[in-house]
């Protein structure tokens, strides 16, 4: 395997006696794009920092292209940020904001717009170029950081939640943005985000943190479906928990969990785990009802559970107080309890995405 | 902005008062500057500029500005030089006592300027032997440090640090990155404190009254002196041409960066 494009190796960050990274190992994969996902305050930020050298770790080493870089200074690192407030230099033309990092470089003068023209050309800017900053709209501010970035051809490109100022079209309009320019650069990069789908939808790797700790990465295929404990598992939007007959804790979203009348056939498998329940509550959603459900899982214990209703469903969405059965199918839960070898989906091999 | 504040009667009532208190013992100098009598006296006895000639002829006077400006530029430009430092070290530094650095500058606004003076005169002149102007340079360098830390500090507070993190990152050296991003962003505030600090040197009573001699006077020192003396019209048309000189700074600095910039920087 070749060497990583960055790696932190029990890498540790305290500010006082709070640690905001806890002996976290991690390794981004070169040329793809690695998203760090996790709530407010879970350390992500801080773990960025570090890489990009704005912050030293008070314990661990970092890597970048195998050579110890723990205590370089950001501006030797010969990395790319991309600040969640963009930090455009307001005093400078959008072009001039591009070519700064190949001004530091000695970039000599022709060569020093050409390849900023190009950036801002890889960004859809080409016609910007003479305006400042301050004239632009956001999203098109968010581009010329990006150019900026990447205008340096960085042997890392850093992203800190760099989509959560744009309005939500823009921001899924720049997810593919950014898997484009990824791809068309073959840049590897590391995005911080708190938002869970665009993880999902942008990443080759993805990595879950939890007050300072790894606690879940791999291909958003392998994790998606099988979510290592209750946190990652809530955090990806599986609503409902349940203990199973055999003990073990189970996940599952509340679109995969059936609504059917309470004399419907079974005609799932087997295994499907069937609950009866009580309706107590129904919300209008538009695409589906939001049905909340009072329940007795196989354990016996009372759970309160939410399930999607689709429009489209044959039966139509129950009313408070009915009596339905709900059906969850075997394939569908995510089972949270580690010591179950036979349950566990194959981890596909990196690199098949 | 204004306009709000008025709303209030009381407050609009007061206000008023205010800008009369400000404003008409003004109104009343300048007028007595145009006078074709040769007494300073209100109402003014016919119209002429003869006393504006006679300030502008008299030597002492015009001695005295260039001595006043002398100091003010020098005592200007060293309090930004030492100021510019402290700010950067309050507002970025990871240094301890930040608060207590940052007061200890701004301490001359609250120490008297005659204890001020009395100590330089002890201090310097007496116990150093250093000379007249020197010690009036450090004196009105101590005086404008506060503006200078206070308004560049303000103007810093404004810039995003990240913007600092970003030159880093892009390859410049910390002291590269000073310069092309981090000075940049301290130019209106630079402009600012230069603007105020020169004036409040010109200006100053106290220090230059503490710390003169017979060959350097300042302006307000030398003014004073001669209404000592003589009370001819002569005096109020050298305050006439003072202060249509600093309302021409005013304008420009209007034009350039803005009043609300410049004295925000001191009210927060
Ligand atoms: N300079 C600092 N001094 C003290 N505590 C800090 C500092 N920087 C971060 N922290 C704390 O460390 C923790 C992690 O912060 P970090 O900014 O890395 O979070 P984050 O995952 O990026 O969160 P968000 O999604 O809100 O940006 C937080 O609890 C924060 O308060
Ligand atoms: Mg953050």
């Amino acid at each position: 395997m070749t060497t990583p494009a960055a790696e932190l190796v029990g890498v540790t960050q305290r500010f006082g006696s709070f640690t905001a990274v806890d002996a976290v190992d991690l390794r981004i994969p070169r040329g793809r794009l690695t998203t760090l996902l996790g709530p407010s305050g879970c350390g992500k930020t801080t773990t960025l920092r570090m890489l990009a050298g704005y912050a030293t770790p008070t314990s661990g080493r970092i890597l970048i292209d195998g050579q110890d870089a723990t205590r370089t200074p950001p501006e030797k690192r010969d990395l790319g940020m991309v600040f969640q407030s963009y930090a455009l230099f307001p005093h400078l033309t959008v072009a001039d904001n591009v070519a700064y990092g190949l001004t530091m470089r000695k970039v000599p003068a022709p060569e020093r717009r050409r390849r900023a023209a190009e950036a801002l050309e890889l960004v859809g800017l080409g016609h910007l170029g003479d305006r400042r900053p301050k004239q632009l709209s956001g999203g098109q501010q968010q581009r010329v950081a990006l150019a900026r970035a990447v205008a340096v051809r960085p042997r890392l490109l850093l992203l800190d939640e760099p989509l959560s100022n744009l309005d939500a079209r823009l921001r899924v309009q720049m997810r593919a943005e950014i898997r484009r320019i990824q791809s068309e650069t073959g840049l590897t990069v590391v995005l911080v985000t708190h938002d869970q789908d665009e993880a999902l939808e942008m990443s080759d790797e993805m990595v879950l943190m939890r007050a300072g700790k790894v606690v879940q990465s791999g291909a958003p295929r392998d994790v998606f479906p099988a979510p290592a404990d209750r946190f990652v598992a809530e955090f990806l939007g599986y609503e409902n928990f349940l203990t199973l007959a055999d003990g073990r804790e189970a996940a599952v979203r509340p679109e995969h969990l059936r609504v059917v009348t309470a004399d419907a056939p079974l005609d799932g498998r087997v295994d499907d785990v069937v609950l009866d329940a009580v309706v107590r509550d129904v919300a209008y959603r538009g695409v589906d009802v939001l049905v909340t459900l009072d329940a007795t899982d196989p354990a016996g214990t009372a759970v309160r559970l939410v399930a999607d209703h689709r429009a489209e469903d044959e039966t139509p969405a129950p009313s408070p107080g009915a009596r339905v059965r709900l059906v969850a199918p075997r394939a569908r839960l995510a089972l949270l309890t580690p010591a179950a070898p036979a349950a566990a989906p194959a981890t596909a091999p990196e690199g098949n995405r | 902005m204004s306009g709000t504040r008025l709303r209030h009667p009381v407050a609009a009532a007061l206000a008023v008062a205010g800008y009369v208190i400000m404003i008409v013992p003004i109104g009343f100098v300048v007028a007595t500057a145009f006078t074709a009598g040769s007494t300073l006296r209100f109402p003014p006895e016919g119209l002429s500029l003869t006393w504006f000639g006679e300030a502008v002829a008299y030597s002492p006077f015009m001695e005295a500005v260039v001595s006043s400006l002398e100091l003010a530029a020098l005592a200007t430009a060293l309090a930004l030089v030492l100021g510019v430092p402290v700010t950067l070290a309050v507002h970025r530094g990871r240094i301890p006592g930040r608060g207590l650095l940052e007061g200890l500058f701004l301490s001359p606004l609250v120490v008297p300027e005659l204890v001020v003076g009395l100590a330089l005169y002890q201090q310097l002149m007496i116990g150093l032997h250093l000379d007249n102007f020197t010690t009036l340079l450090l004196g009105h360098t101590a005086l404008l440090l506060p503006y200078a830390v206070r308004v560049t500090g303000a103007s810093l507070a404004l810039a995003d640090p990240a913007l600092e993190e970003a030159a880093r990152g892009l390859g410049a050296s910390p002291v590269r990155a000073f310069f092309t991003v981090t000075l940049p962003m301290l130019r209106p505030g630079l402009v600012s404190a230069g603007l105020l600090g020169f004036v409040t040197s010109f200006n100053n009573v106290p220090l230059s009254l503490l710390l003169q001699t017979r060959d350097f006077r300042t302006l307000p020192v030398t003014m004073l002196d001669y209404v000592q003396q003589s009370y001819d019209p002569m005096v109020a048309a050298a305050s006439t041409l003072v202060l249509a000189a600093t309302v021409v700074v005013a304008v420009v600095a209007e034009r350039t960066v803005g009043f609300a910039k410049i004295f925000g920087g001191i009210n927060r």
